[in-house]
Order: structure tokens, then C-alpha cells, then sequence
């Protein structure tokens, strides 16, 4: 058992240990955060995807793996995919295009925080671990 | 008709990898431009290492590309001893020089593969490597026309624009356009106002759907670094204006700058574009991005 001794040098809290710690109760490995896509604007948020797969379509297709019913969206509207730089969003030929932070994109390889726009769509990329 | 742009390297000076420069990269000059299938490679610095990944990725198939440098400092040319694809036997470059029989380029860049600096020799490339040049500084090369233009940097470098059924992109780095304006002190007198960069400059941009320019400095580090070959970001915000230009992406991020500090860079350099009552999309470079221009500028896409 470590306590925390309440009287800390120079402001500091310090450790004793009392008893050894038993390390079974600890987890055995690392919790992995998933990437997640975060539905921040447009008439289905708010909303949390995890991207749990290696390649994802947005649109309004049935056949879409994220499927938003908005007018502004193609039926097949972007395509988000693992790759070895992060995940990547791809335009798939829409007709109100795919912006990432403000910018019209073809393709862009997403960071934390990146914000898309699909329509009157946004999402927000966040990069798990 | 398809033009599209990739940037594989956006970083000035040297590489700098690490946590501060994950958003726009750290990977020296490289961008690449597809127009019909061509392909046109702007410098060699480290980025064009990851485009060459991507290019072997895409199979077997002999390759074409070419080669144009703004200049030959080593920023702009280290990666090219790591792009794979020039060691591949029946892949074939051409490296262009900007001037009728300047051949400089090619043997500049060979010389950096000298056995002191790597173990591989130029001459013993697996690819077919030429060199060619723009004449009188203009060439249609496979249906693009390719314009150069000089510019102000130690030792000279050059801006080349691309252009096919009036779509175009002009790729303009390492330039201090500062010390050619019509009133250096402007800048220092009022810092808003439009400050006037020369005119052969702005026809050589004139409407073109995507202007990559040096932006390397805020206003405040200029006056410590003037002569060094780079551009305050504000003075390419108003070359932007000037020329009409559709998009500017700010390029060559200074080394020292983090995300966070080009991203409020870029934010000052949007308030500075609609203070001067122009719509041009301002943006900084970075690593990964894809952009397809397809259309002339005038023809807006929908935006929101």
C-alpha cells in the first residue's frame, strides 16, 4: 500500500511505501483510445463514430458504413481509410465537395482536431492512440 | 481534364520531425503536381522520400517524371538520393533548367551523391535520368506550358507556373519578395496596408487557381532575418490579392514555428486577405493534403 504523506517537503507530496503493492489488480495492458469522428454540425448532431474499420464511406447510400440522411450529401459522398500516415479522407466524386478546415480537398490526411465539412455536415477528426 | 496537387513536404530549411510539427509536417519542399496523367515534381527535400513510398506502392508500371528545382539548396534537394523510384531500371526523369542549355540542375544534384556524402553514385541510378531546359524560359511539356520567373534569393531561384485549358498553378519558394517592394518602409509605417510587390511579379500570378508561396516569417521576425531569401507571410497575402489568385497556400513554414504557431499565422493571414476585400482562400501548406483543380478560376465551387 503507498500513502501519501500529508506534511510534503518543500511543497511536494512524497511516497512511502508501506506494503508491497500487488501488481494483479493492475490492467495488463494499455487502454487504446479508437479514432473517432464527432458529428459537431448539421441536423444528426451530436454524434461519436468510432472508426473501427480500416476503410469507411459517408453518405447517403444505404450501402454507406456512416450513413447521413442530409440533401447537401452524396449517396456516396467521402471515404475515410487507415493508412500508414493516419487515417486519410477521400472525396468520392461529391457534389458539394469535401472541405477539411475550410479547404476544398481532394484527399487529406486527417490530425486531431481537423474539422470536415460535407454539406451542412461537420465533423470533427479526433486521433485516438 | 484532371490536375491535381500534392504536398509532400511544406517545412523550410531543414526536417523537422516531432510532436509540434505533426499538423502541417515536418519534411522539406516537395509538391507534385498530375495533370493528365504528367507528372511534375517542385524540389527534392525530404518530402519527396514519402512520394516516392507512395509511387512503388502503386506497382510495377515504368514511370515518368518530371523535375523542376527552385534551387539547388540543400533543403531542396536531400531527398532526392531517397526516392526510390529513380533506382528503378526503365523509370525515366527529366530535370529541367530554367535556361537555354543550363544543365546546372542535373549536375548539382548528382554531386550531392558523391561517394563522400553517400554511398550510392548518381551515375549508377537504376533510372534513366535526362536533362533538359525551358529555352527561353517557356515550354509546352507533354500539353502543360511551364513559365519560369527569377527571384530574389542568396543566389538566385526561380518560380515556375503550370498551366493546362486555363487552369494553373504557380509554385513560387524561397523568395523575399520584401526587398522588392515599391516602399520597403510601408510594412513598418502601417502594417495593414496593401503593399505593392512588383508587377512583373503579379502577371506571372495573375489569376491562377492556386498560388504555393514562400511565407516563412511573421512581421515581427522579419526585421531580424531581412536578406535571408524568405517573405513575410503578409507580403504573399497581398501578392495573393493583387494577382486575383483563387487559393494561396503559405509554404516553407519556418523551422522554429509549431502547429500552433502557423495555424495563428495563417488565421492573421485570412484577416489580412477580407481586410483587403478579397475572397482568396488562404491556407498553410501542409503534408497530405490533395487538392483537384479542375476548373478555371471564375468558376467557383460550391461552398459554404
Amino acid at each position: 500500500m503507498n500513502d501519501t504523506v500529508d506534511d510534503p517537503v518543500d511543497g511536494r507530496l512524497a511516497f512511502a511505501t508501506t506494503e508491497a503493492t500487488d501488481i494483479s489488480v493492475l490492467p495488463k495492458r494499455l487502454v487504446r483510445r479508437p479514432h473517432i469522428l464527432q458529428i459537431v454540425a448539421g441536423d444528426v448532431a451530436p454524434r461519436t463514430i468510432p472508426l473501427t474499420q480500416d476503410s469507411m464511406s459517408v453518405g447517403r447510400s444505404n450501402e454507406a458504413d456512416i450513413r447521413i440522411m442530409t440533401a447537401d450529401l452524396s449517396r456516396m459522398h467521402m471515404r475515410i481509410d487507415r493508412t500508414r500516415r493516419g487515417f486519410k479522407c477521400f472525396d468520392m466524386d461529391s457534389r458539394n465537395g469535401v472541405f477539411v478546415n475550410e479547404v476544398r480537398v481532394h484527399s487529406a490526411v486527417l490530425r486531431d482536431g481537423d474539422l470536415i465539412q460535407l454539406g451542412n455536415v461537420a465533423l470533427m477528426y479526433h486521433e485516438g492512440s | 481534364m484532371s490536375f491535381l496537387v500534392r504536398f509532400w513536404g511544406v517545412r523550410g530549411s531543414i526536417p523537422t520531425p516531432g510532436l509540434q510539427t505533426h499538423r502541417y509536417g515536418g519534411n522539406t519542399s516537395c509538391v507534385e503536381l498530375e495533370v493528365d496523367g504528367v507528372r511534375f515534381i517542385c524540389d527534392a527535400g525530404s518530402g519527396i522520400r514519402e512520394l516516392g513510398i507512395d509511387l512503388m506502392e502503386e506497382g510495377p508500371k515504368p514511370l515518368t517524371a518530371h523535375l523542376f528545382f527552385s534551387h539547388m539548396h540543400w533543403d531542396h534537394i536531400q531527398g532526392f538520393p531517397f526516392f526510390t523510384p529513380v533506382y528503378v531500371p526503365n523509370n525515366h526523369f527529366t530535370i529541367w533548367g530554367p535556361r537555354t542549355g543550363d544543365r546546372r540542375f542535373a549536375r548539382l544534384l548528382g554531386g550531392q551523391m558523391r561517394s563522400s556524402y553517400f554511398p550510392v553514385d548518381f551515375h549508377d541510378l537504376g533510372g534513366t535520368i535526362s536533362a533538359d531546359d525551358l529555352g527561353d524560359g517557356e515550354r509546352v511539356i507533354d500539353g502543360v506550358r511551364v513559365r519560369v520567373f527569377h527571384q530574389h534569393h542568396p543566389g538566385v531561384s526561380f518560380a515556375y507556373r503550370f498551366e493546362k485549358n486555363g487552369v494553373s498553378v504557380v509554385y513560387a519558394t524561397d523568395s523575399e519578395i520584401d526587398l522588392d517592394l515599391d516602399d520597403p518602409e510601408l510594412p513598418l509605417r502601417d502594417p495593414g496596408a496593401l503593399r505593392g510587390v512588383p508587377q512583373d511579379l503579379v502577371a506571372f500570378c495573375r489569376g491562377a487557381n492556386l498560388l504555393i508561396a514562400d511565407g516563412q516569417y511573421t512581421d515581427e521576425e522579419y526585421p531580424k532575418v531581412v536578406g535571408w531569401g524568405h517573405a513575410r507571410a503578409t507580403t504573399i497575402v497581398d501578392l495573393a490579392v493583387l494577382a486575383e489568385v483563387e487559393q494561396l497556400a503559405v509554404f516553407h513554414h519556418d523551422p522554429m514555428h509549431t502547429d500552433e504557431e502557423i495555424s495563428d499565422l495563417i488565421g492573421h493571414c485570412q484577416q489580412r486577405a477580407a481586410s483587403h476585400g478579397s475572397d482568396v482562400t488562404v491556407f498553410g501548406a501542409r503534408e497530405g493534403f490533395e487538392l483537384r483543380l479542375d476548373r478555371p478560376p471564375g468558376r467557383r465551387q460550391t461552398q459554404y
